[in-house]
């Protein structure tokens, strides 16, 4: 100790460059995930809140938890977690975005006072590790499979499950005619597939959120058109259809070409030759006997008006998803070419009409022969209205989907965490040692589920979760809470259903948040670049920071 | 609105700038923490009904027909006056969401039905104001929203009920007399606005043109072929519908006849000039012997577009391009008549029309093509050099043109809009001719009906419905209290008079007219009209109650 006590300090890192570590730090991380779980703790459930979020001029009301944290702009590294697994939980399931931010949350609410007490985090982690493992063991013994043999009743048990993943968002009131919707768009899906990218959502503002429709077919919205276009015909039986990605336009070939003229009579014979060109390439598709030709790219006005004079209907500039759409549904297949265009690359569908919804017009295929694709058009009264009824069909899309796919579900409204949490106290009474106090933490941080409900629907939780427990261990597994009768009740019976895969998924990557989190006792944070000192670069830096990731 | 600092030891995000953590090192959770601002709880929803009851307040003194107008002056000074909902909320640049919200709600009634747009924001309104009084007493306010909501659909229901019929004639003329219903409806849709002084005459407009262009058999109108143009001078009552096409342009060359019969029109889109090829080209002209070539060349040209527009038995021309001085001279000297300019839609609203064709270029001309109508005359407004093409008796007569006048910007604007909302009335008339009536009298009919209702409801609901009904006594009110009658007691005397009557017709007499039937003074609106009124705000309110957190990024800093 030749410094006499003293140690000198050692610089490693750059200067400005911030390090934080040890207790401090574990702590200081799960303080931070706690302050974003407790921002979304009131959007839980048939009675959560909405969030009104203004980002960048932009208005959204959402109760979507992955919505919400995608806009609330986190910064700090450890709370980046919990935005993660909610944005992961959308992609996997689509529903449950809140519960699994408030569930990590609270695993690490609850290992808090155990590090506090100085208890390594490896051994949190291996019991989290534990805990959760049997959750999900015990969540596939519990779960009950649906049966697909009478198509009427599946039907029936589906819309149950939409019905559930609604329950806590703007359409709520109106469930009945969304769960109709939803089923029934997912349902006429290809079965083996079931990609929701083939559900087209379309908004449009005005009318009643009951307004909306569903079409068997695509619909998308008139796209931009040249003078002409109203003197075609708008509606056809049994059409033969024609997507192109060519553009329909008297133009020059080639941008960067030059033509050197030397005689005045060369003159006229070019500009005959350009429109040879295009009125050749018209008449290829006129001849192909299409009555609708789509284009990705434009249709100018004179394939417009040579169009309407030989009663053909035209869109160009048919955005690409929509494009992809109409050929999935119609058959056929895009053409990049005008000539050699036969029969089979024709498609067809049954009726097609332009409809005015609301202020807008919108072309409709209808009744097509290969339907594996279905069209919303959303409508509500603002803007935001719309966009969240879209947000609550897409988890109820989703939910219906997973319950398709992988058909077992559990009771919600609290009942399983109920379930599993008593099953992981029993458990924990039966082992010895620190795994004991983690395993009946991670148990008692289930019941956060459960107890927000009630709060957030002014529910008294102490006494209704009191109800519960002893409910559950005698062995009443599916009693959760009911907000019709504001107490409790036997939710498998009352067929507020969840896929269990939700759960499952939700439990497994809280979990893995929460171990991700506690195992973590450095960070070292680069300084940023220095700002430059002219005042324009200073803006941009600016700039910078105010883009989202 | 900041929330009061909690007793948390978690670092609470609404008034923590920067947490601190154990070590008392500050850190940032969220981006650019400090700018934002945020409220939650039962402040944020309070401060929200503030807002919304604030924008109702401004547009209260508006409704009915004893409403007044409004002065909205733009940023760059221009002067708008109107008692038009949509129209004063899209210019009042609020900055609130909440009201922003308000904003679009009445823009969605606009585009979905076309009238009631005050109404629906003074119902939201009022709506906000009950839910702050039961939020006071404790009341979640998720439960209000589903309170109202059921109590909307009772209301919904009730409408239904007290839904009268108006007749529509077979005979379309039959509709235009002053007896008839349809003409009556556009009246009163026209009674609040300024224009009624020729009340007559704008509806029976409005009559007119919705059924020129109403397709009766699928019930459907569109708006697109009706078109509304307004030009300064002259009086309200100079105003006009025109049975066919305006264009705001004037003949190519002044010598050109202004007015001339049986039309057979021609409809180009290429301009009178050589054809250009697309292609980059260059032409290199090295001796005078070329040079005159050209000049022929272009000569030659002219003369040969010329002939072939005359070949085809074209007597009108209609550009999209325009000409040089060149074309100009020869198209007068071959009695050529021609209009350059033309927009894109007035081109094609022309083609519709006449049942004539676009042409792209002159070697497609032919006479099939052509566009026919009975007139075109140049109509000359007042002393003022403003010119303007008609163009009357087209084959395809489904166009018509509405022409205001007025003596300043203002009132022509207003009238515009007057005229589109009864536009609107008549169409939504066509489309579903359930009716019921006005002067509140619809109101107060559901109002008495939820809270009959009321007490049959258990639990919170009962709340709810007392204050649903009380939110809609709110339109009667304002009604009375804009036509400068006392508002309690009107609406107690209609309320005690529809229940001893058993009649749900009972309004606001607004005019003086000594009767309070509004039946007998045909007064309407349409059903589906309120009943959208209905649905939206009760939509909007639950939206705003179930809002309890807010956060706005701060403004950005360059």
């Amino acid at each position: 100790m030749s410094f006499r006590g003293q140690t000198p300090t050692i610089v490693v890192l750059k200067e400005g460059t911030d390090t934080s570590q040890g207790r401090g730090q574990i702590i200081s991380n799960i303080n931070a995930c706690v302050a974003i779980q407790d921002t979304l703790r009131a959007t839980l459930g048939p009675f959560g809140s909405d969030i009104l979020i203004v980002n960048n001029n932009k208005t959204t009301i959402s109760n979507d938890g992955a919505t919400i944290l995608k806009l609330l702009d986190v910064v700090h590294p450890a709370a980046k977690i919990l935005v993660d697994i909610s944005r992961s939980q959308d992609s996997e399931v689509g529903d449950g975005t809140t519960s699994v931010a408030l569930l990590a949350g609270e695993f690490l609410k609850e290992s808090k006072q155990f590090i506090e007490e100085g208890m390594s985090p490896t051994i949190i982690t291996k019991g989290f590790r534990k805990a959760c493992e049997l959750s999900c063991e015990k969540i596939k013994e519990l779960q009950v499979e649906l049966h697909n043999e009478d198509p009427v009743e599946f039907r029936e048990l589906l819309r149950k499950c939409a019905k559930t993943a609604m329950s806590s968002k703007i359409i709520h009131k109106n469930s009945d005619f969304f769960t109709e919707l939803v089923v029934d768009s997912v349902l006429t899906l290809d079965q083996d597939d079931l990609n929701e990218q083939l559900i087209g959502i379309k908004k449009v503002p005005g009318g009643s959120m009951t307004d909306t429709k569903f079409i068997k077919g695509v619909a998308f919205k008139k796209t931009f058109s040249y003078a002409g276009f109203e003197q075609q015909p708008k509606n056809f039986k049994n059409p033969k259809i024609l997507n192109l990605n060519v553009e329909l336009e008297l133009k020059a070939e080639k941008d960067n070409a030059e033509v050197r003229i030397d005689k005045i009579n060369d003159y006229q014979e070019i500009v005959d030759a350009e429109w040879k060109l295009i009125l050749q390439k018209l008449q290829a598709i006129v001849d192909t006997g299409a009555n609708i030709v789509l284009s990705k790219l434009p249709i100018g006005d004179l394939a417009t008006q040579f169009f309407a004079d030989r009663g053909i209907f035209c869109a160009g500039r048919v955005p690409q998803d929509d494009m992809n759409r109409v050929i999935l549904a119609v058959g056929g297949s895009i053409q990049t070419t005008c000539s050699d265009i036969t029969e089979h690359d024709l498609g067809t569908c049954e009726v097609f009409e332009e409809v005015q919804i609301g202020g807008e017009r919108y072309n409709l295929f209808e009744g097509c022969p290969k339907t594996k694709t279905v069209s919303l058009i959303l409508r509500g009264g603002a803007d935001q209205v719309i966009e969240e009824v879209e947000r609550s069909l897409h988890d109820a899309i989703m939910v219906v989907k997973r319950s398709i796919k992988n058909r077992f579900v559990v009771a919600g409204g609290g009942a399983i965490e109920m379930e599993l949490s008593k099953i992981l106290r029993t458990y924990s009474r039966t082992i010895p040692g620190k795994q004991q106090l983690i395993i009946s933490a991670f148990a008692k941080a289930l019941e956060i589920i459960p107890r927000q409900l009630c709060e957030n629907a002014g529910l008294d939780g102490t006494e209704l979760l009191n109800k519960l427990r002893s409910l559950h261990s005698k062995g009443e597994v599916w009693y959760g809470l009911d907000f019709e009768k504001e107490s409790i009740s036997n939710n498998f019976e009352k067929f507020i259903w969840e896929p269990s895969l939700v759960k499952i998924n939700a439990l497994q990557s809280a979990t893995e948040a929460a171990i991700l989190v506690l195992n973590v006792d450095e960070t070292i944070t680069n300084k940023a670049n220095e700002e430059q000192p002219n005042a324009a670069a200073a803006a941009m830096a600016g700039r910078g920071r105010g883009i989202p990731r | 609105m900041q929330a009061p600092p909690q007793s948390m030891e978690m670092p609470d995000m609404s008034n923590a700038i920067v947490a601190q953590d154990e070590m008392g090192r500050p850190f940032i959770i969220v981006k650019d923490q400090g700018s934002k601002e945020r409220s939650h709880g039962i402040d944020a929803i309070k401060s929200h009904i503030l807002a919304a009851r604030q924008v109702s307040t401004i547009l209260k003194t508006s409704l009915g027909p004893r409403g007044l107008d409004k002065i909205l002056i733009s940023p760059d000074g221009e002067i708008n006056i109107t008692n038009d909902g949509a129209t004063i909320l899209s210019q009042m640049e609020l900055s609130n969401e909440i009201a922003k919200l308000l904003v679009e709600l009445s823009k969605s009634q606009d585009n979905e039905i076309g009238d009631g747009t005050t109404g629906v924001v003074v119902l939201t309104g009022a709506l906000l104001d009950q839910s702050l009084e039961l939020i006071e007493k404790g009341i979640h306010p998720i439960k209000i929203a589903n309170g109202f909501e059921n109590a909307c659909k009772i209301a919904v229901e009730n409408l239904d009920k007290i839904a009268d019929e108006v007749v529509i004639h077979e005979d379309l003329k039959d509709n235009l007399l002053p007896s008839s219903d349809l003409f009556k409806a556009a009246k009163t849709s026209l009674g609040s606005k300024i224009v009624s002084k020729s009340h007559d005459k704008f509806a029976k407009m409005a009559v007119e043109c919705v059924l020129n262009v109403a397709d009766l058999s699928r019930k459907d109108v569109d708006f697109e072929l009706i078109k509304v143009e307004g030009k300064l001078g002259g009086s309200i009552d100079d105003s006009k519908l025109i049975n066919g096409i305006t264009i705001d342009k004037d003949f190519s060359h002044p010598q050109m006849p202004k007015s001339f019969e049986d039309l057979k029109i021609a409809i180009l889109t290429c301009p009178f000039e050589p054809p250009k090829p697309k292609t980059k080209h260059k032409l290199e002209i090295s001796t005078i012997e070329e040079f005159k070539n050209l000049q022929d060349y272009e000569q030659n040209k002219f003369t040969e577009m010329i002939a072939k527009v005359k070949e085809s038995g074209a007597n009108l021309v209609i550009c999209q391009w325009g000409f040089d001085d060149e074309a100009n001279h020869l198209l007068l000297s071959n009695d050529l008549p021609a209009v350059r300019w033309v927009g894109g839609s007035d081109l094609e609203r022309i083609a519709m029309a006449t049942n004539g064709r676009i042409v792209p270029r002159f070697e497609d001309l032919t006479p099939e093509k052509l566009g026919h109508a009975e007139k075109i005359r140049e109509v000359v407004m007042g002393t003022t050099r403003e010119r303007m093409l008609v163009i009357e008796g087209c084959e395809n007569t489904k166009t018509v043109t509405c022409l205001i006048r007025g003596s300043n910007k203002m009132i022509v604007d207003e009238s515009i809009r007057s005229l589109h909302d009864s536009l609107c009335v008549v169409r939504n008339l066509i489309k579903d001719n359930r009716i019921i009536y006005g002067g509140g009298a619809a109101e107060i009919s559901c109002s008495l009906k939820i809270s009959e209702e009321a007490d049959k409801q258990k639990g919170i609901d009962q709340y709810a419905f007392r204050a649903f009904s009380q939110a809609l006594d709110v339109i009667p009110m304002s009604l009375a209290e804009n036509s400068g009658l006392d508002p309690i007691e009107t609406l107690t005397t209609l309320k005690s008079q529809q229940v001893n009557e058993k009649n749900s017709n009972i309004g606001v007499d607004c005019l003086g007219n000594h009767q309070n039937d509004m039946k007998k003074l045909f007064v309407i609106e349409t059903l589906i009209g309120k009943r959208q009124q209905l649905l939206l705000a009760t939509q909007l309110t639950r939206m705003v109650l179930k809002i309890n957190d807010v956060i706005i990024s701060g403004k950005d800093q360059y």
